[in-house]
């Protein structure tokens, strides 16, 4: 890709999914907690973990994505 | 029938998908100045960002659907398609055809028959990979949003005009890197948004073991019993399924179907385009964790009458089991509130991501292998762009029409969704040769290609009209009672053999290019992909011996 008009190179796609998964994750959480879903295995909050381990992930994607941004 | 009531918070997630892949079309728009930017996103990806997008271009929610329901009807089977029907074919492609793929520096594969051939094999390919794909986007999106009227309730026309709007509006901002980048969110909403299915269906039963207990042989094992076509549920013999499946269809969509083999034109360099599909190869392998997994586990459910799991009625077939709602009854039977928008979002991701990918294909062919080709040979780069532009508007535009037709005449399907076996299962068959067999000529070429189409397209009808007697379809099938999947393997396979044979005739008779034409095109007169100083990690021979390794593992295994 070609630069913008001030000469600076995208950021990187991996910043975006990071970014995208974050804050996916933070609404699977806020969903698990006040979800009253007559789910089946609803007693293993699935929506609490795996939207925790979203945030997770998304935070490593979204650092990884700034810090080669910023490398250049 | 609604089966999926959507909360606030379910919605604020889908909605937010919409702005996420608008903003990031608006956000690459400023990047995307030149002809290489728009069609090529620049040649500057890595083997991971292409290699994912390589892999997400092919990976639609309608096969994601699709499997998950053919694997109750299928069993473990449906796995030959993510491993035999696809490594094999994407090793070949990264080892032995992208360097001259790659190193001619096309922009499509017409372009490459331009080069290796002349211009009316390319037009041949050109015009058919254009109307391929035109007709593919528009049966998606008509299926998305049958799909999401019965789902979920949603209206058919606004279902298809809003995902048809946004998707024209970030491929026109930011060309194929739009599609890239859009494709790879795609992807981690996929693992995201559905393996959790597959886990907690396994933690239902508790464990795998028991998911697979119980199950026969013909649902649970890859080929221990296509000996006999009588003996599996796809009524399909080991040979139909090396040659149809891990021959020639699947070479003739991995290696020379434009749609994903434009995104490794994308990477930077030739290492990185090699790297791409093999890549791609380990994401693809690990799939039917989620697909296979979770058609078992709705399979094991539909056994047991006390699971409360029942399959809704197929709206195209009235009277039978709509296997393809098999994935979202799991959803509603999993996930609380937000997991359910996610899933409902990775499937809308999977749909628009696969629409995108065609019409960013479609565009770059249309605008060098015809436009440039045949109206406008002195197009300036600016102007191509805009071209580029203007042709995904008016993509989107027909595939928008071709959904409203399939909505009209819905047997225009099964024509549509076997046109992929017209176009690419000869052209594999024309590319083997002009890559690999320097003697082979531009007649050979063109009208082998010609032939192997007029006779895939010629074994469809017939036995669509029941033309075909019993006598030749079992002449033509190697099987005394062919099922349609048998048809399906050997109508490709005889497009390739016919392809192939009249190819190889026509050259002998036929003058070839002097060499000096094919350097870079033809082996034995390009250079050896060097690898340089890289060190084993790096080098794409060893990850695909990697790859090859866990394939023939998994095969053993599920034996």
């Amino acid at each position: 890709m070609s630069q913008d008009d001030s000469g600076r190179e995208p950021l990187p796609i991996w910043f975006f999914v990071g970014v995208i998964l974050a804050v996916y994750g933070v609404l699977v959480v806020a969903g698990g907690f006040l979800s009253s879903r007559p789910t089946v295995l609803a007693e293993t909050k699935p929506g609490l973990w795996w939207g925790a381990l979203m945030v997770v992930a998304g935070g490593i994607f979204t650092a990884i994505g700034w810090m080669s941004h910023k490398k250049g | 029938m609604t089966v999926i009531h959507l909360t606030t918070i379910d919605w604020i997630i889908i909605v937010l998908y919409f702005v996420a892949i608008i903003g990031i079309g608006l956000y690459l728009r400023r990047f995307t100045k030149t002809g290489e930017d728009f069609f090529m996103a620049g040649r500057r990806n890595s083997s991971w960002v292409a290699g994912l997008a390589f892999l997400s271009a092919n990976l639609g929610a309608l096969e994601i659907l699709g499997w998950t329901g053919g694997t109750m009807k299928y069993g473990m089977a449906v796995a030959h398609w993510y491993w035999i029907g696809a490594i094999p074919a994407m090793l070949f492609l990264g080892l032995y055809m992208m360097p001259f793929y790659y190193s001619s520096k096309i922009h499509s594969v017409p372009g490459y028959l331009k080069l290796r051939f002349d211009e009316r094999t390319r037009l041949l390919n050109a015009f058919s990979f254009a109307v391929m794909t035109l007709l593919m986007s528009g049966i998606n999106l008509y299926l998305m949003a049958l799909v999401f009227k019965i789902l979920l309730g949603w209206d058919w026309h606004v279902s298809m005009w809003v995902s048809a709007a946004a998707i024209g509006c970030y491929i026109t901002l930011g060309g194929l890197m739009s599609a890239i980048f859009t494709e790879i969110v795609q992807f981690f909403l996929i693992w995201a948004g559905l393996f959790l299915v597959s886990v907690l269906g396994v933690m239902e039963f508790g464990g795998i073991g028991n998911v697979m207990e119980g199950l026969p042989s013909t649902m649970s094992t890859l080929w221990s019993t296509t000996g006999d076509p009588n003996a599996n549920a796809m009524g399909v013999t080991w040979l139909g399924l090396a040659m149809g499946l891990g021959f020639v269809l699947s070479f003739g969509y991995w290696t020379t179907d434009f749609l994903v083999v434009q995104r490794a034109f994308s990477s930077k360099d030739l290492r990185s385009a090699r790297l791409t599909p093999i890549t791609a190869s380990f994401f693809k392998m690990a799939l039917p964790f989620i697909v296979v997994v979770a058609g078992l586990v709705a399979y094991k459910l539909g056994m047991d009458p006390a699971s409360g799991f029942k399959l809704p009625e197929d709206p195209s077939n009235p009277g039978k089991l709509w296997n393809d709602a098999a994935l979202p009854l799991l959803i509603v039977r999993y996930y609380p509130v937000g997991l359910v928008g996610l899933g409902i979002t990775a499937l809308l991701a999977g749909f628009m991501a696969g629409q995108a990918g065609n019409v960013s294909a479609f565009n770059t062919v249309w605008t060098y292998d015809i436009y440039k080709a045949v109206i406008n040979r002195k197009a300036s780069d600016e102007h191509l762009v805009w071209v580029g532009r203007v042709t995904t508007v008016v993509g989107i535009l027909l595939s928008v029409g071709t959904a409203y037709l399939a909505m009209q005449f819905n047997t225009i399907m099964d024509y549509i969704q076997a046109i992929f076996s017209w176009v690419n299962a000869p052209l594999f068959a024309t590319m083997l040769l002009g890559m690999f067999w320097k003697r082979t000529t531009s007649a050979g070429a063109f009208w082998g290609l010609l032939a192997g189409m007029i006779t895939s397209f010629g074994i469809f009808i017939g036995f669509r009209f029941g033309w075909i007697g019993a006598d030749l379809a079992s002449l033509l099938t190697f099987t005394a009672t062919p099922s349609d999947m048998t048809r399906n393997l050997w109508q490709a396979s005889w497009a390739w053999i016919v392809c192939f044979g009249m190819t190889v005739v026509i050259s002998l008779f036929t003058a070839p290019k002097p060499d000096a034409e094919l350097e870079g095109l033809v082996k034995g007169l390009t250079p050896k992909a060097d690898d340089g100083k890289v060190g084993l990690l790096g080098r794409p021979g060893f990850w695909a011996a990697v790859a090859l390794v866990v394939l023939v593992a998994l095969n053993v295994y599920f034996w």
